[in-house]
């Protein structure tokens, strides 16, 4: 009995001696938020990451990391067994009992905004800096975003000097059926804005449309994003399980944009100007000699 | 009916049955924890004078999140089966879950009215904040159950019929305004919403585990009380009247016992299905009908179930975690055509 305790007690403390080394060498994080993972990323912290959730879907190289469920349906003891010291996430992270528990265990629970203004961004950025102890690089990063925006507006204001802004809706759709339009205050809505177009949508969120209420705002642009498919088949299915919208303008003038669905979810992420600068042409397509003088968004 | 399991046999498999689920729920989890560990923390936190040394983790992770967790899911599965087979007596009717009288979906209701709307209610005082959901859930359910109820009472007499029928409009009544929320609900209230139907025990902390296991220790105690009472019920309403059972009395007792148990279990770990439908049914085909075997036998069943769903829940995908509401039904409903098929030939 007692060589048994002996043995436990040095198999108990080789364990905890790994653990404790492997704390000191590394900050262990986890990330519960799509676009704040491609930040960790972006500001050189992808060693630290241990675990993301299910909206952490860029870049490739992470998506090998164990996986921790859904953003608001948190484990607590399945977080805990990646023995992190960090989790990050956005407001939307829950739910709150396992944010306590995980308090509880020591985990230094870092809430981020989600919302789509570059306000709330610039202090996750300064925030993350902080944490991973580069806050030169993130502020580079941040003054480079407010660069690229500012960049993106200076273009949009000198191309509506030639022609105004286009009426736009955006559409996410699952293989093309019962698509919903982002409204006010969703990422969706920020970026068609910054890209220089007017969002038709004068809702709250992404709600249902039917297809006539669509039609009936005539949209000369149409952005779409679609979970279940890419490419030409996902704009197919949507033209096919909606066949009024191709009596709209921008199917008749086919105007139809693609976008990546995983730029929408969890605030603004880094790839956000790239795909503003595809939609700000598709937006004003005759300005095709200012694209040469005034390069968006660079 | 065939008894395949006398009552004793009966109780003694269950028992170990759920003694092992309740070992695996507390020795179990995406933390690996040595065996000796878990022992040795366990006997700590029963304040036993065990050294501590090195025992921090293990502490923490059966005293903060695997006692608390098992201790819900004893509780809710055994409240879910036993109001499972009180609904079925009451209503004589094998169809006859939970859910029926409103229960579930008062619940639902008022857990969509939290989750949707509580940002918008505002001004809830601090300390109620975590129980915000729970009080709503089980506020709708004992609501929408009285309802039922009262529309079910003519003279003095509650009609069975009417109140099933009532529950069924219910139902769909609420069903339509959790659908409207539903529809005014953004992308991330909708998926909280979803994930709550589909119930879970994660997150299990005392605090919110106590007003639940005092409701559920006197459900627990009382309904098998009545269990002759049931027994007579099932010859038919006035047959169980000539012996002398006060059937008005005894039909609210049980839905009163239905609302509270279920309610409260709705309350902590969301709407987990399957456990009052099947459970009664599948002791019910081991050991037959009499309810003084069937109720106790159920509860205990009903909390082996869920641990052992539980269990399985949180490990097959670690460390993300499966509904629960999911994995129960996964692993009962094959069991139950198991033994349907077994007992036909």
């Amino acid at each position: 009995m007692r060589s048994m305790t002996k043995l436990t007690a040095i198999l108990t403390g080789l364990l905890f001696t790994h653990l404790a080394s492997a704390q000191e060498t590394s900050q262990r994080w986890v990330s519960a938020g799509g676009a704040l993972t491609e930040w960790v990323v972006a500001l050189g912290g992808e060693s630290h990451l241990v675990g993301i959730d299910t909206t952490s879907q860029h870049p490739e190289s992470i998506k090998s990391l164990p996986s921790i469920g859904y953003q608001r349906q948190l484990s607590s003891e399945g977080i805990l067994s990646l023995r992190p010291n960090i989790l990050i996430g956005t407001e939307e992270m829950g739910p709150p009992p396992v944010l306590e528990q995980l308090r509880g265990a020591g985990v230094k629970i870092e809430v981020f905004s989600a919302g789509a203004d570059v306000t709330a961004l610039q202090g996750n950025l300064k925030k993350l800096g902080a944490l991973l102890g580069d806050e030169a690089r993130a502020n580079q990063l941040s003054e480079q975003y407010t660069k690229q925006l500012q960049g993106q507006h200076d273009w949009v204001a000198q191309a509506q000097l030639h022609q105004s802004a286009p009426g736009v809706l955006l559409l996410v759709s699952h293989a093309g059926a019962a698509p919903m339009v982002a409204g006010a205050g969703t990422v969706g809505d920020w970026l068609i804005k910054q890209a220089g177009g007017r969002n038709l949508a004068t809702h709250t969120g992404y709600k249902i449309f039917s297809a006539e209420a669509m039609t009936g705002l005539n949209p000369q642009v149409l952005v779409f994003t679609d979970r279940a498919q890419n490419g030409a088949s996902s704009r197919d299915a949507l033209l096919r399980e909606n066949p009024l919208l191709a009596a709209t303008q921008a199917a008749r003038n086919n105007r139809l944009i693609e976008v990546d669905p995983t730029l929408l979810v969890g605030g603004l992420g880094p790839r956000l100007p790239e795909a503003m600068k595809t939609l700000s042409k598709a937006f004003y397509p005759t300005d095709g000699s200012l694209n040469a003088k005034v390069s968006p968004a660079q | 009916m065939r008894v395949i399991l006398q009552p004793r046999t009966l109780f003694i498999t269950l028992s170990l049955a759920c003694l092992l689920a309740i070992w695996l729920s507390l020795a179990l989890g995406p933390v690996s924890l040595p065996l000796i560990d878990t022992l040795r923390a366990g006997l700590r936190l029963l304040g036993l004078p065990v050294a501590g040394d090195n025992l921090q983790q293990a502490e923490l992770i059966l005293g903060q999140i695997r006692v608390p967790r098992t201790l819900l899911g004893l509780a809710v599965g055994a409240v879910l089966a036993l109001s499972g087979v009180a609904m079925q007596g009451l209503f004589r009717n094998p169809l006859a879950d939970p859910g029926l009288v409103g229960v579930s979906s008062g619940a639902a209701l008022g857990a969509a009215i939290a989750i949707i709307a509580g940002a918008s209610l505002g001004g809830m005082p601090p300390v109620l904040e975590p129980y915000v959901l729970s009080i709503f859930a089980f506020t709708g359910g004992l609501a929408v159950t009285g309802i039922v109820y009262r529309l079910g009472r003519r003279e003095g007499q509650t009609s069975v019929g009417i109140m099933l029928l009532a529950g069924v409009a219910m139902t769909a009544l609420a069903g339509s305004i959790i659908g409207l929320f539903t529809y005014l609900a953004d992308d991330a209230a909708l998926r909280t919403l979803t994930f709550w139907n589909l119930g879970t025990l994660n997150g299990a902390s005392y605090a919110r585990l106590w007003p639940l296991l005092m409701v559920c220790v006197l459900v627990i105690l009382w309904l098998p009380r009545r269990a002759k009472a049931l027994n007579a019920l099932l010859l038919g309403e006035s047959e169980a009247r000539h012996l002398g059972i006060e059937v008005e009395r005894l039909k609210r007792e049980l839905v009163l016992c239905i609302a509270l148990g279920v309610g409260a279990a709705v309350a902590a770990a969301g709407l987990i299905g399957f456990v009052g439908l099947i459970v009664p049914h599948l002791v019910r085909l081991i050991a037959g009908p009499d309810h003084r075997v069937v109720l106790p036998a159920s509860a205990l069943a009903g909390a082996t179930l869920l641990l052992f769903a539980d269990v399985f829940a949180r490990l097959v995908l670690a460390p993300a975690e499966l509904p629960i509401g999911i994995v129960t039904a996964f692993i009962g409903a094959p069991f139950f055509l198991f033994l349907l098929v077994r007992g036909r030939t």
